[in-house]
């Protein structure tokens, strides 16, 4: 199926479900809300015609600088490697709770991905069964991807570049 | 009967504690696995990584584009071309430019050759870890008149950064591509050579067959890619299925296992070897002429003998080089095959010259749960086989 009719597709049979969805340079891509993310997750791997049977990627993105609502954003890419064609959810989340359901259920390769939503954005994945710190280290503190992370400090035992990384904390990102 | 000897009649199995690793020189950098064993049996296998982390995703968001190439080479250390390739091509794709149809050739060239290369590696590492000395050598011997090919067009060995925004560096000379020519004369004897040792060893089959299988609904299940997949039977190569870069004028097969088990893959790879061999082989010989990188001097550098004559060419130079591409607010992801599988780039753009996220899919990175499920049940000597089989970089495990 071509973008254009995966996104018609989804739109007829899942329309209350979905916020809205597009075609962006050619890929299809969904907009849903954290809550109904696991029911269309499942609707696209188990319908015949769009058997999205194989999870490629799942991002996590952080869109502090441009202050958007909400601040946070989980991007799913599907595969379906019998029909040849993809489809990208992209899941909004609120900052005082950012919150998502698992596909572990649905695809075994979540597993990992979703430890890094954790590790790296501090995301809450309900219903994974290990969601503990994947890279970094197990007693690490802060997200090292959201935005308000500084990008040139980190925690080591001196003090006098505290005050430094203060100010870093609250300013937009380092020199360009 | 005390209390004691009751209670070690009662306890169920007993099963051992063992960790392996992260500097085992089996698991291929440093990637630790801790094994529950009963006697010599894997029970079950819990993966630890992060070692190697160095924060190339976020460093990332405070470089330019052109800065972050150099970056993608250290994901996938083996492959570096192949991270080019998909980081360029994703950036292309926000900036919607075509790149000339010889740039293509040359990036094919170059990534096919770092496929073989990469594939060597592997060859040469697994057949250590099993046991077999030579092939290691041998290898290594091929492998390196690739990394000279790759000095020769670039001046690097191994981390090129060859693929650039809009084209490649620099052309290939008349001198570099008989070079490759001779290379890909001589190399399926290598091949064959290396078959040779291995293909029908009764050790090597002993050691390879029925273990590790994943069924073709589990690799799918888990996320598996490239080469793992193929072994599994699942007929999923993105140079076919979406071909990218010029992909499309190449013929060339795409080799599928029964089993999936630690042979399939070998053979799959080893197949591989010979059609990444073929597709150099026809790029070289319809190999076009024309500029190797786009004419869009907001993209790619001008020519430097207009540098003293032209005033915009000198401007556009200097923007360049001060401020890099300014690339259009949006978001996309471009996955391409790379010697492990599937390697794509998600990268949001604010609409400044500096990238917003970039988040790389590695395909060890997903491979690496899979990977530990095999082990469950296989004899503690196997996991190094598997290990093997799979081929994990840690580099972009890591990132």
């Amino acid at each position: 199926m071509t973008s254009e009719e995966i996104v018609k597709k989804v739109k007829i049979d899942q329309g209350e479900a979905i916020h809205s969805s597009e075609v962006n340079l050619g890929d299809s891509v969904l907009f849903v809300g954290a809550e109904r993310i696991h029911d269309i997750a499942e609707y696209l791997k188990n319908d015949p015609d769009l058997n999205f049977d194989y999870l490629s990627n799942i991002t996590g993105a952080d869109y502090l600088n441009e202050e958007r609502e909400p601040r946070f954003e989980v991007v799913y890419e599907l595969h379906s490697i019998e029909k040849n064609h993809s489809i990208r959810i992209r899941v909004g989340l609120d900052e005082e709770d950012p919150t998502i359901p698992t596909v572990s259920d649905l695809w075994k390769g979540a597993h990992y991905p979703e430890r890094e939503l954790f590790d790296m954005f501090g995301f809450n994945v309900e219903g994974h069964s290990n969601l503990s710190r994947l890279i970094m280290p197990e007693d690490w503190e802060g997200n090292p991807l959201r935005k308000d992370y500084p990008l040139t400090i980190e925690d080591v035992t001196f003090s006098h570049n505290r005050e430094f990384k203060q100010d870093l904390v609250k300013s937009k990102p380092p020199t360009r | 009967m005390t209390v004691t000897e009751q209670g070690l009649l009662e306890r169920e199995k007993d099963s051992m504690t063992l960790n392996m690793g992260p500097q085992h020189p089996s698991t291929h950098g440093v990637f630790r696995v801790v094994l529950e064993m009963d006697g010599e049996l894997v029970d079950s296998a819990e993966p630890h990584i992060g070692f190697l982390h160095t924060g190339i995703e976020k460093t990332s968001e405070a470089k330019r584009y052109v800065h972050v190439i150099p970056m993608t080479d250290r994901l996938d250390y083996l492959s570096p071309l192949g991270n080019n390739l998909a980081f360029c091509l994703t950036v292309e794709k926000l900036l919607q430019t075509d790149v000339p149809e010889r740039a293509k050739f040359l990036r094919v060239i170059m990534c096919e050759l770092a496929r073989i290369a990469s594939h060597l590696v592997w060859l040469a590492t697994h057949a250590l870890d099993i046991g077999a000395m030579t092939v290691f050598l041998y290898c290594w011997r091929e492998r390196e008149m690739i990394l000279d090919l790759n000095e020769e067009i670039s001046g690097v060995r191994m981390m090129t950064s060859y693929i650039r925004l809009g084209g490649v560096a620099q052309d290939s000379t008349p001198g570099w591509l008989q070079s490759v020519r001779n290379f890909i004369e001589y190399f399926p004897a290598k091949i064959d050579e290396y078959e040779r040792l291995l293909t029908h060893n009764p050790i090597w089959l002993d050691r390879t067959q029925n273990i590790g299988v994943m069924s073709r609904e589990e690799a799918i299940n888990w996320s598996m890619s490239g080469p793992v997949l193929r072994a599994s039977g699942v007929n999923w190569d993105l140079r076919k299925q979406r071909p990218y870069s010029g992909y499309e004028n190449f013929e060339f097969e795409v080799p599928t296992g029964k089993n999936g088990d630690i042979y399939d893959r070998y053979l799959v790879r080893v197949a591989e070897l010979r059609q990444s061999r073929e597709i150099v082989k026809q790029a070289l010989k319809k190999l076009p002429t024309g500029p190797y990188k786009v004419d869009d001097n907001k993209i790619s550098l001008p020519n430097r003998k207009t540098l003293k004559s032209s005033m915009e060419a000198l401007i556009h130079h200097f923007k360049l080089v001060s401020e890099g591409v300014s690339v259009p607010k949006g978001e996309t992801y471009v996955p391409v095959e790379g010697p492990r599988g599937e390697v794509g780039f998600y990268i949001i753009s604010d609409g400044s010259n500096v990238p917003s996220r970039v988040k790389l899919r590695a395909p060890s990175f997903m491979a690496i749960p899979g990977m530990c499920k095999m082990m469950e049940g296989c004899f503690i000597a196997d996991v190094v086989g598997i290990i093997g089989s799979i081929d994990i970089v840690m580099g972009e495990v890591d990132r």
